[in-house]
């Protein structure tokens, strides 16, 4: 996969968060690292710069000194008290006098499991430091957040994001278009693992990247398919909406926030009358609401396409 | 109702009282009979009305078909009466007069009542038949003593299942045998809701397996799901709509997966189906609530919303015609994603391996692309499973196609 193939090796190597970059090669120099919390949107770099921070602490052979836990697979407390402490108390040999803990979606972690986590990064801070990645850092306990050196993770720019693609096309030889960027940063909006998953997803077709070949291929791997579901259900058809949907959230695994967030971006570009948009966006409003508040994220999307669909028809019925 | 039997012959199982029943119609045509009626009993659903309608059709006869609420009071009666006193119909043939559901007769609230009926058929020109559950009911001990008395019983679970291997082959549906017997033996042979239990099942199918059906067990058949579900979607009173959740033997999730599947089915109105969908996603705002608060007195707003919030919505849906009651989809992808998910997860697991990615991250992020890529484009597909150490059963899983498949195991041997 080209996401590892050309993820960095070093914090020399990597391409954006140039101020977080900075700090951590002063954290490399100097031995020492604190507590960390890199907090951001996926595909920015935070699992990334962990590894690369390791690597230049321990050298190549850094996979002795560092622990990679997901704790969205393994989010209970038990694997903070089994795992995560057997780890963290033993010591570390040789130059550096700590481990790394590299904690990966730890906004994932239930609320005990973080009491837990706290207790144990107190406890053994001298073997072992911890870094957390979180998409939202404010789902992290307060009291774990202020033991932590917070870092904030930012999409990378446009420059930097095409830059980076281009140099993987042209190591892979791969003909990539300007638009045919573009359009990957279009659907990918700045989440780097996403947008060399489509660049490659696209070149195993073996023709000169474009737009379309972007679309077609994202078409089935990200949820640009809202679109049509916001037609499907103005015109009427709630059976054929509510299928779509359904295929979306569990085929293709979409959240239900995701679609909610294109449902609103696509009403403001749909063609209907400027009182309406505002009328609907109402709507996705609450839906927006409840959908945090519900159990279940296709009822709420579902009930949100039956009012599509009642618009829709009152919206015909006034033409 | 597209399979209803159209003659006698046709008729699952009772040819012992079906013979009964036909050589009493063919002896008015030679004098009046001493019993003018017939007296058809037995349980719900095995055919009764649907051999007097079939008998009819086969003597060419004409069926005056009334029901309980027809004879309440005494004007319907005279009517009744009226009907039966000539044997020949208008038009010149032969006439059957049918009493059905005679155990919706309160007895002494209404007005004409089961005396008014013993009179009538103690005087009738023309065979009179009646229906009933239980023949027995001390009610009916005069009105008996006037009547051929001629019992149904259950058909057997084999001759059920026939009939419904007879639709399906008939509706192009491949089912397996299992499948039927199944459905045959739930409903303890009641025929009636075997066939709506089909075609609620295999609804818009042209496969029915075991696992389509099996399901079933959970529901009891004295209430079935379907009637609850009809007090709730064609409910008028809230507190009509709520008593069904008492009536209903599954848990008040399971319910609101039926609602939730069958509104749209029932009410087609936009702005209906908006209001009644606007109902279920206040009740899974209270489910949230639920869940995050583990307050379970929420409940009952609940059911409120998803009961009488339902109901009330219905304000321009015109009812017209039979609309099936379909078994909640989601329900049945969920048992049949099982192993999908299973698969999806342990490749997940491998990406995990050598991405620093979640298992389940990596099955929503990565598998889409894997995808693409296993189709496409054989050689990188094979660089990419060896890397990640793939087993043959998950190439062909993300490929989709035994042909794609193997071409890139081969290129990995």
């Amino acid at each position: 996969m080209w996401t590892e193939k050309y993820r960095p090796k070093t914090l020399h190597d990597m391409v954006d968060q140039k101020e977080i970059v900075e700090r951590l090669k002063s954290f490399a120099k100097s031995k020492n690292v604190p507590h960390c919390i890199f907090a951001g949107p996926p595909g920015t770099g935070k699992t990334t710069a962990a590894l690369c921070l390791a690597r230049d602490l321990y050298g190549e052979a850094y996979r002795e000194h560092v622990m990679e836990l997901n704790a969205s697979d393994e989010r209970g407390i038990n694997v903070v008290r089994e795992t995560v402490k057997t780890f963290a108390r033993a010591r570390s040999i040789g130059e550096v006098p700590f481990k790394i803990m590299i904690l990966d979606e730890a906004d994932n972690m239930t609320a005990d499991a973080q009491q837990a986590l706290r207790r144990t990064m107190e406890r053994y801070t001298e073997t072992c430091r911890f870094i957390l990645c979180a998409n939202y850092s404010g789902k992290i306990i307060e009291p774990i957040q202020s033991r932590c050196a917070p870092f904030r993770f930012t999409f990378l720019p446009r420059n930097e994001h095409d830059k980076y693609l281009r140099h993987i096309a042209e190591s892979e030889n791969v003909k990539l278009l300007s638009d045919g960027s573009d359009a990957i940063f279009e659907v990918c909006g700045g989440d780097l693992r996403r947008a060399i998953n489509t660049l490659q997803a696209a070149a195993s077709l073996n023709k000169p990247l474009d737009t379309k070949i972007v679309y077609l291929i994202t078409g089935r791997a990200s949820p640009s398919d809202v679109q049509r579901l916001l037609e499907t259900a103005m015109n009427g058809n709630f059976l054929e909406a509510r299928k779509q949907l359904r295929d979306m959230i569990q085929k293709y695994g979409v959240a239900g926030s995701d679609i909610i967030r294109q449902i609103h971006t696509e009403i403001f570009r749909a063609d209907i009358p400027e009182l309406w948009k505002i009328k609907l966006a109402d709507i996705v409003g609450e839906a927006d609401y409840r959908l945090v508040e519900g159990a279940d994220e296709e009822v709420q999307l579902s009930a949100l396409l039956a009012r599509l669909v009642e618009s829709g028809s009152e919206l015909r019925k006034a033409k | 109702m597209r399979h209803k039997p159209k003659s006698l012959a046709e008729i699952v199982g009772n040819a012992e009282a079906i013979q009964k029943f036909a050589d009493w119609i063919k002896s008015w045509a030679t004098s009046l009979p001493k019993k003018r009626a017939a007296f058809l009993y037995g349980p719900p659903g095995i055919g009764k009305t649907i051999a007097v309608e079939a008998l009819a059709n086969d003597f060419h006869m004409e069926l005056v078909e009334k029901n309980a609420s027809d004879y309440r009071t005494e004007e319907a009666i005279n009517r009744f009466a009226g009907l039966a006193s000539q044997y020949s119909s208008l038009f010149g043939g032969k006439r059957i007069v049918l009493l059905d559901e005679l155990d919706g007769l309160t007895g002494t609230a209404d007005k004409g009542g089961v005396g008014a009926i013993t009179e009538i058929v103690k005087t009738a020109m023309c065979p009179v038949v009646l229906i009933s559950n239980n023949a027995y009911d001390p009610r009916f001990t005069n009105l008996r003593s006037h009547c051929l008395l001629i019992e149904f019983k259950k058909p057997p679970v084999g001759e059920v299942a026939k009939h419904l291997k007879r639709i399906c082959e008939h509706e192009g549906i491949l089912a397996e045998e299992s499948a039927l017997k199944f459905i045959a033996q739930r409903s303890e042979g009641d025929i009636r809701s075997a066939v709506n239990d089909l075609q609620a099942l295999a609804q818009g199918k042209k496969r029915l397996t075991y696992d389509d059906v099996s399901w079933l067990s959970h529901r009891d058949r004295q209430d079935t799901i379907f009637n609850v579900l009809r007090m709730i979607l064609y409910g008028r009173t809230c507190v009509g709509a709520k008593q069904a959740v008492d009536m209903a033997d599954v848990d008040i999730d399971m319910l609101f997966e039926w609602i939730y599947e069958n509104v749209p089915a029932h009410l087609t109105d936009p702005h209906d189906l908006a209001k009644a969908m606007d109902a279920l996603s206040m009740a899974d705002v209270f489910r949230g609530r639920i869940r995050t608060t583990q307050d379970w007195s929420f409940t009952r707003y609940v059911i409120d919303y998803m009961t009488a919030g339902v109901a009330m919505a219905r304000q321009n849906t015109r009812v017209h015609g039979w609309i099936p009651f379909k078994f909640p989809e989601r329900i049945q992808m969920l048992s049949r994603s099982k192993a999908d998910r299973a698969m999806r997860l342990s490749i997940g697991r491998k990406i995990k391996r050598k991405c620093h990615i979640s298992a389940v991250g990596a099955s929503r992020e990565v598998l889409p692309y894997l995808r693409i890529i296993f189709k496409n484009n054989a050689n990188m597909a094979a660089g990419i499973a060896k890397w990640l150490d793939l087993d043959v059963e998950m190439i062909s899983y993300i490929a989709g196609d035994e042909e794609k498949a193997e071409a890139i195991v081969k290129l990995l041997s």
